[in-house]
């Protein structure tokens, strides 16, 4: 049993300090009329990043009560928090400008439910990535969830934006209840709640865990990569996708298309290292031996997850390829980004399912862990998230188009949002900044190197290329299996780019008709320019991205995979008061 | 540290388009003359530079190294050891050097054809150069492809915003083609990276440790290994195939050619299908020998495929500038067939072909745009009689067109002649007896495409240049400078000239519809290779031969030990006997190693 101390709670500082400004917005807003919800919103994730000891120091493994902290739990926490802001920036839209000149604030209806909403939401993220307890996964992931159908709800009350809350809201339940079942299953494996202590179970050779795992394992995995595959908009639970962020605005797409799919990989790869071990491993004093339990484990999930993937994204860029609509066209493509992810997280399985043989014989092993999947997918997600959001903050700032309406002529018509293609015919001409942004976050996307999507492919390619390197290419074998893989990734990449340029196209080889307003706020424009200048870092510099994603990877790859890299191989740091028990 | 070092020179040659781009950005404001002018003086500024650096290079690059090699940390220190690894050898240099040269010629050919959004044009101009310098300088893996892959980029925006009528479905065929076949040409190389990584233990992108690292290592090629090498070639033929192109993988490039503006057309016919055989040469052969071999006799029918369907096509245009594009699809097909016949005369051949394709495409292009500037159309059916008007123009047509059908003395006839010597050196010697026909037959088909290509080109050339006058008269470029005009204005400018009796009223006319200085500026250069290249080709086929015969050696090898046949004394062995007294450039230079020891045939 593990016991929670003040230590804790300290370590979960950033969460709780989201959780005190959602508390402060929401009292604010009811009580004291304020009406900036956003911007306390921001002031909340700043004040989170400022926590002292966000960062551990590099390779270390702190875990206490229901909590791990290890590089993967703090690139992903800082990552959302960075996500975070860019997303607080696209839903702030008008409330931004609003604060600037509060003069012309509207009513603040609302505004500060959904900053505080926003703020739980991304505590609940952070709190997934540093969960060693099964409670504690479920707590937090479904901290992810509510507030979403709660944000999906408040934003928009016509009946598209109505209908889009009710479908996500059931199939999230449903969702949800599935990988609940599957939590279940595991806790019949395991006999534990902790993270741990299922993971040294499983890898332990126990005969009555194998006995037990030959019957309840697939029906776990399986359930609980059903339940992902809805986070993620993946091949099987993906078709909600287009209908709810065409009906959601795009702040609230932007948020649907990055949080939930960050959630789930996130689930994904720190249960995936129940069977490698990982960071748990090494507190577990056990590394580097998987019993038969274990090594099932990963077999069922890299099955499952390379089949789901590479439906995913054949799935996802072809329904893509039949969009007019551009927030359906960004919700296909975003089925496709998950299947990509998930060969990442595939590859992550596969390779590290043969414990103790190194992908690689010779002398120089430094690299392995960093080719892996685990940290092949954390570089993409965050090559995808940063572009997604660009890609959405361009389309609230463009908010609305001109009317087609005169003075003369009764009545006016309705404002009409920026919803298709053809909205974006000649930006180039009009609002050649934004079309300028637009086209490389495009372009990212679709990979073209030397944007931060071109390394993202790259790694996951590389990723997918080296599992069973060393085995024999038979057919029907893993490692044939994952050079399919790798060329339906690549293929797929080539399709994705028919699309992306078909709006790129759009904006820059025709001539503007109506042109927009961009009157969707300064928020949204900040946001905007702020992935560009991020595209524009990685893609000069992606080393800084690929190393702090490799330590992270690490945490999730199995030890004896790790080589050489992180350079101090990581240890167990006693936290104020190291609480292990196995 | 010495800011002249090769190495910086090189960097410093790839950099300045760039920074001519943002000074053509920050002139932007100061109106089209100055943004163009700055152009100018960039692509001039880099071609002196590139010439300098290629003086420079000669010496170490004919001795068959790598020259002016700079190892400047990217991702070293991170988990992936890709390096932003520069450097020229006997491969590379020609290329790079075209490359810079005919960025000028893209430049001089806008100056008054583009008149819409100058700023952008001449920026996407200056970074397609940037990037073509690149790719042939990279020396990394992922580099090369990084530049490879971004040249799509703005010659995607080139032909989608300056292009004529049909522009945007072009721009986003060739985007797509082009990327479908490269995304699979990754795909093989980080497998070679990936099995190099396996046998050495380092995780390597550096192309020349590769090369090495396969050639002690060599990809499976059976069944116990999976055919891996197998595969890998044909990834690597997915992206090179589409990119030069190779019949029948050649359908975006007439779209591109004739939507392009000219600028983009110069860039692309001249430079870009040229990176299609570059990779040949850089990867396949050295790299995958067994596999090159195996697949030599396909390549070489697709290659002679490609000569003849181009050429019969070709005969069938009406639009000047598709025939164009067609017989680049025709004249490309002599590398292909070159490289493949996996024979070192003929391989040199096919790399100096490269170089003549180049100058004799990326000329025609530029003249077919200058005619369309001058008279709003590229149908052969309207144009007739240009060289009473414009004879310097006429004459610089036929120039390229000579150079094109390969008459001798000029460019094209060397590395034609030296092609279909190869090719029937290895058809007569160099095959097991079964081959020996179907290599005659190809060897010998090819050659009719020397005639088709003399037909077509010299019967587009009567049309337009001689006979009577047909076209609408000539307009002040000041005027009528327009990128894509649209079919209205076609219609108002052939009506205020008169459609009735133009006939005969310009025939005699002054020849007013001459060569502008900055016309010139744009052909001499290349007519000055075109006979130099005819008159001295050792002093081309010098440097690089080195580099190329050890570029082909495996892959000849390994054909010999396939289908090879030992040598046979009976055959006639005129073809080898002297090529000094053929050649002019080597009669010229007779102690030239490059072409008398490019015709010894590897044993």
């Amino acid at each position: 049993m593990t016991q929670t101390s003040l230590s804790t709670f300290l370590l979960a500082g950033p969460e709780l300090t989201l959780v005190v400004a959602a508390l402060v917005a929401y009292l604010g807003g009811a009580f004291c009329g304020l009406r900036q919800g956003w911007l306390v919103a921001l002031i909340g994730i700043a004040a989170a990043a400022c926590w002292p000891g966000m960062g551990l120091e590099a390779g270390s493994v702190v875990s206490s009560g229901p909590f791990t902290f290890d590089d993967f739990a703090v690139f992903v926490r800082s990552f959302v928090l960075l996500a975070g802001a860019g997303l607080a920036l696209v839903q702030a839209g008008d409330q931004f400008r609003a604060a600037v000149t509060p003069r012309n604030t509207p009513r603040g209806n609302g505004t500060c439910e959904e900053a505080g909403t926003f703020l739980l939401l991304l505590a609940g993220l952070s709190l997934v990535a540093s969960a060693n307890d099964l409670v504690l996964l479920f707590a937090g992931l479904e901290l992810v969830s509510i507030p979403t159908y709660i944000l999906l709800a408040l934003k928009r009350t016509d009946a598209q934006g109505q209908e889009a809350s009710l479908k996500y809201f059931f199939l999230s339940l449903v969702a949800s209840a599935l990988f609940l079942y599957g939590l279940a299953c595991l806790y019949g494996i395991g006999g534990s709640t902790s993270l741990a202590e299922i993971g040294t179970r499983l890898r332990s050779g126990d005969g009555r865990i194998v006995a037990t795992a030959q019957t309840l394992l697939p029906v776990a995995v399986g359930m609980m990569i059903g339940g992902i595959a809805f986070r993620l908009a993946a091949v099987p639970m993906h078709f909600y996708a287009p209908d709810v962020y065409e009906g959601a605005g795009p702040g609230n797409a932007a948020l649907l298309s990055t949080l939930p799919k960050v959630a789930g990989i996130v689930v994904l790869l720190r249960l995936l290292a129940l069977g490698t071990g990982g960071t748990l491993g090494m507190i577990a004093l056990n590394q580097g031996v998987v019993g038969p339990a274990g090594a099932a484990w990963l077999t069922f999930f890299w099955q499952l997850t390379a089949v789901l993937a590479a439906l995913t994204m054949t799935v996802g860029n072809v329904m893509a390829l039949l969009q007019t609509n551009l927030r359906r066209l960004l919700a296909c493509s975003s089925i496709a980004h998950a299947g990509y992810l998930l060969v990442g997280v595939a590859a992550a399985a596969a390779a590290d399912s043969t414990i103790g043989g190194r992908p690689f014989p010779g002398p120089d092993t430094s690299w392995t862990a960093a080719l892996g999947g685990a940290s092949a997918t954390l570089f993409y997600l965050a090559a995808y998230v940063a572009a997604t959001i660009g890609v959405f903050g361009a389309l609230a700032y463009l908010g609305h188009r001109w009317p087609e309406w005169s003075a003369g002529s009764a009545p006016r018509p309705p404002r009409e949002e920026v919803a298709t293609i053809d909205d974006l015919d000649g930006l180039s001409g009009t609002n050649p900044v934004v079309a300028f942004s637009l086209a490389t976050f495009l372009l990212s996307l679709a990979g073209i190197p030397p944007l931060p999507g071109f390394w993202g492919k790259l790694s996951l390619a590389m990723a997918a290329l080296q599992v069973d390197w060393t085995a024999k290419a038979t057919p029907g074998s893993r490692r044939v299996f994952f050079l399919a893989l790798a060329v339906i990734l690549v293929i797929n990449a080539a399709i994705a780019a028919a699309y992306y340029l078909r709006i790129v196209a759009a904006m820059y080889f025709r001539s503007a008709k109506r042109g927009v307003q961009a009157d969707g706020g300064l928020g949204a424009g900040i946001a905007m320019l702020a992935a560009l200048v991020v595209m524009a870092m990685v893609t000069l510099q992606p080393r800084p991205l690929f190393s702090a994603a490799a330590r992270a990877g690490a945490s999730i790859a199995a030890p004896s995979t790790i080589g050489g890299f992180p350079p101090t191989p990581p240890q167990a740091v006693a936290a104020p008061q190291a609480l292990i028990q196995p | 540290m010495n800011p002249f070092s090769p190495a910086n020179h090189l960097l410093l040659v790839i950099l300045t388009p760039l920074v001519g781009a943002l000074a053509a950005w920050l002139l932007g404001s100061r109106g089209v003359s100055a943004v163009r002018q700055s152009a100018a003086v960039t692509t001039l500024i880099t071609l002196a530079g590139a010439v300098l650096l290629i003086l420079r290079a000669l010496p170490e690059v004919t001795a068959g190294h790598a020259f002016a090699v700079s190892e400047g940390p990217w991702l070293v220190d991170g988990p992936f050891d890709i390096r932003f690894s520069l450097g020229l050898d006997g491969l590379s240099i020609w290329l790079f050097g075209l490359s810079a040269l005919l960025s000028v010629t893209a430049v001089m050919v806008s100056w008054e054809a583009i008149k819409e959004k100058p700023v952008g044009f001449y920026i996407l101009l200056l970074v397609l150069e940037s990037a073509m310098l690149g790719v042939f300088a990279a020396r990394d893996v992922i580099l090369f492809y990084v530049f490879f892959e971004f040249t799509l980029v703005p010659l995607f925006f080139l032909i989608g915003i300056w292009g004529h009528d049909d522009r945007r479905r072009a721009a986003v065929k060739f985007f797509i083609y082009t990327l479908a076949g490269s995304v699979l040409a990754f795909l093989g190389l980080l497998t070679i990276v990936l099995w190099n990584a396996s046998h050495t233990g380092t995780l390597s992108f550096d192309i020349a440790t590769l090369t090495t690292g396969l050639a002690a290592h060599p990809l499976p090629m059976d069944a116990q290994g999976g055919w891996l090498q197998w595969w890998v070639f044909l990834a690597l033929f997915a992206g090179f195939a589409v990119k030069v192109p190779i019949v029948p993988f050649h359908t975006w490039l007439p779209l591109a050619h004739v939507e392009a503006p000219t600028g983009g057309s110069v860039d692309l016919a001249g430079v870009l299908l040229k990176i299609g055989i570059y990779g040949f040469l850089r990867f396949s052969l050295p790299m995958l020998p067994e596999a090159t071999a195996a697949a030599a006799p396909w390549i070489l029918g697709l290659g002679v495929v490609g000569i003849l369907y181009g050429a019969l096509v070709a005969l069938a245009q009406t639009d000047l500038k598709r025939l164009i594009a067609y017989s680049s699809v025709s004249h490309m097909g002599y590398c292909v067939m070159g490289i493949a016949a996996l024979e070192p005369v003929a391989v040199e051949g096919a790399t100096l072909q490269l170089i003549n394709h180049g100058l004799s495409a990326a000329g025609l292009f530029a003249l077919v745009g200058m005619i369309y500037e001058r008279y709003h159309t590229r149908s052969i059916a309207n144009l007739g009689g240009i060289a009473a008007r414009a004879p310097w123009l006429a004459f610089m047509f036929l120039l390229f067109t000579f150079s094109s059908i390969g008459l001798p003395g000029l460019n094209g006839f060397v590395g034609e002649f030296m092609v279909l010597l190869g090719s029937f050196q290895r058809a007569w010697g160099g095959v097991a007896a079964e081959w020996r026909t179907p290599y005659l037959t190809m060897a010998v088909a090819s050659v009719a495409g020397v005639v088709l290509g003399a037909w077509y080109m010299l019967w587009a050339v009567e049309r337009v240049f001689f006979g009577a006058s047909r076209q609408p008269p000539a307009h002040d470029h000041a005027d009528h400078g327009h990128a894509a005009p649209s079919a209205a204005e076609h219609g108002a400018d052939g009506g205020h000239g008169g459609h009735g009796g133009h006939g005969h009223s310009h025939a005699a006319a002054e020849p007013t519809d001459d060569l502008r200085w900055y016309e010139w500026v744009a052909l001499a250069p290349l007519a000055l290779f075109v006979l130099w290249i005819g008159l001295f080709p050792a002093t081309f086929l010098g440097p690089s031969a080195v580099a190329v015969r050890t570029a082909m050696a495996p892959g000849a090898a390994a054909f010999a030990a396939r289908m090879g046949a030992p040598h046979d004394a009976s055959l006639p062995q005129t073809a080898q006997a002297d090529a000094a007294t053929i050649l002019p450039g080597a009669a010229i230079v007779p102690s030239d190693p490059p072409l008398t020891a490019g015709l010894e045939r590897i044993p």
